[in-house]
């Protein structure tokens, strides 16, 4: 089953699971943990590459998830989007810590690690650009992806797939900030129509 | 800025979600989510629209760690006839409402469940007047506000303080009895997020003292206390 269409069939499902677990039922929430954990690790894991961490995350998106499960709505979001921004927020937000964290630790004896995005050596998983292409391709997007220069996409892929700053991307790229900041926002708007139309076939 | 104007509240969602939105400017956001309608509506849509491109990203098993360590947290949910703990009390948050928008917490979280799970602490720092010790002039005063489960502290100067070069603000945590303990050092002029096991344990209040650059050199304060909040109070 492509992604797309998985994501939506195992809506109905992971909504009733959620509104029972939102009245205490921990089988139900152990399901939705056994059906879409995986999938929230790996978000987690691309924005905070710190597997330690990541899991850490992880925990505390879950724990979140079940004190706020009473108050999905899925009238208003289809759990797997509402889930997966859970993750992202946790997930960005350990960022935030990590890089206010070292200035204070260093004399302080914080357990928590720094991380420099720049460390991290390439592995096997697909770059930022790859995951974009793919779900383009998954969700229909090309044709709003053709209006996009190369780098608009590049920019795109960086902030969302591996949660960089502007100020990250704009290294990465080497390019002026406030080109990386348009590039972005342009990237984004010119998306918008498709992401809508797309929404709106499910 | 007027959050009411729909490009600026799809621009500022856009932003967030796709999550180059960082650092103070994400603070200020999930603050103001709770009480902006329109916002929290363009946030839902930006969710809507980018969430599903994570299918794209291959999955990953967690360790099976994870899950226990859920299983234990979940399983020690405190029963809703909970204690009221001191910081809930009426008064403590009378006079300090004001400044209850600079809560930050999960806005996520706050979103999906207004209801009273993990309400922050907010204690106001004013200026300890005079400045105990004799410290430069301070009209400023800071807020910190404390996650609920009483691990995160974001401390915020609600004016821009001006600290020379060779100085530092170090933050205390000041116990009922005994010598107060250091919660490191913050910006005197953005937030600062402190994290620790156990911040409150013990605590009575919070200090904010004159330090050299890297900090008190003894592990007491040595400099000026130019801000003191007392919690409960």
């Amino acid at each position: 089953m492509p992604p797309s269409q998985e994501w939506s069939s195992k809506s109905e499902e992971l909504a009733q699971l959620l509104s029972r677990a939102g009245i205490g039922d921990q089988a139900a929430f152990a399901s939705v943990y056994q059906r879409t954990s995986s999938h929230l690790f790996a978000v987690v894991l691309r924005i905070n590459r710190d597997r330690a961490q990541a899991e850490d995350i992880l925990q505390e998106v879950y724990v979140s998830v079940w004190r706020a499960a009473s108050g999905f709505d899925a009238a208003q979001s289809q759990p797997m989007t509402w889930l997966t921004s859970i993750a992202r927020n946790r997930a960005i937000d350990s960022l935030r810590r990590a890089n206010s964290q070292p200035r204070l630790s260093s004399t302080h004896g914080s357990t928590e690690e720094g991380i420099d995005v720049y460390d991290e050596t390439a592995d096997d998983s697909p770059g930022p650009l790859e995951l974009l292409n793919q779900a383009s391709v998954a969700r229909q997007l090309q044709r709003c992806m053709e209006d996009l220069s190369a780098p608009q996409r590049q920019s795109l892929a960086l902030a969302y797939f591996d949660g960089l700053s502007h100020a990250e991307i704009a290294h990465r790229m080497a390019q002026p900030l406030g080109t990386v900041k348009s590039w972005v926002r342009r990237a984004l708007q010119a998306l918008k129509p498709c992401l809508d139309a797309n929404g709106r076939r499910e | 800025m007027d959050y009411s104007r729909p490009e600026l509240a799809d621009r500022l969602a856009a932003d967030y979600v796709s999550g180059t939105l960082r650092g103070g400017a994400r603070l200020r956001m999930e603050t103001l989510l709770p009480a902006h309608p329109l916002l929290r509506r363009a946030v839902h849509e930006w969710q809507d629209r980018l969430a599903p491109l994570s299918t794209s990203i291959s999955p990953q098993q967690p360790p099976a760690a994870v899950w226990n360590g859920i299983e234990a947290r979940i399983g020690a949910r405190p029963a809703p006839s909970r204690r009221r703990r001191w910081w809930q009390g009426v008064t403590f948050w009378r006079g300090v409402s004001a400044f209850a928008s600079v809560a930050a917490v999960s806005a996520l979280t706050l979103l999906a469940n207004p209801g009273p799970a993990q309400a922050p602490i907010i204690v106001v720092l004013n200026p300890a007047s005079p400045p105990v010790g004799g410290g430069p002039d301070v009209a400023a005063s800071f807020v910190a506000s404390i996650s609920g489960d009483g691990r995160a502290i974001v401390t915020r100067p609600l004016v821009k303080v001006a600290v020379q070069a060779d100085h530092a603000l170090e933050l205390w945590a000041m116990p009922a009895a005994g010598s107060p303990k250091s919660l490191g050092l913050i910006a005197a002029d953005a937030a600062t997020v402190v994290k620790r096991d156990k911040l409150l344990d013990g605590t009575t209040g919070l200090a904010v003292s004159l330090e050299p650059p890297g900090g008190s050199p003894t592990g007491a304060p040595t400099g000026p206390v130019l801000y003191v909040g007392k919690f409960g109070t």
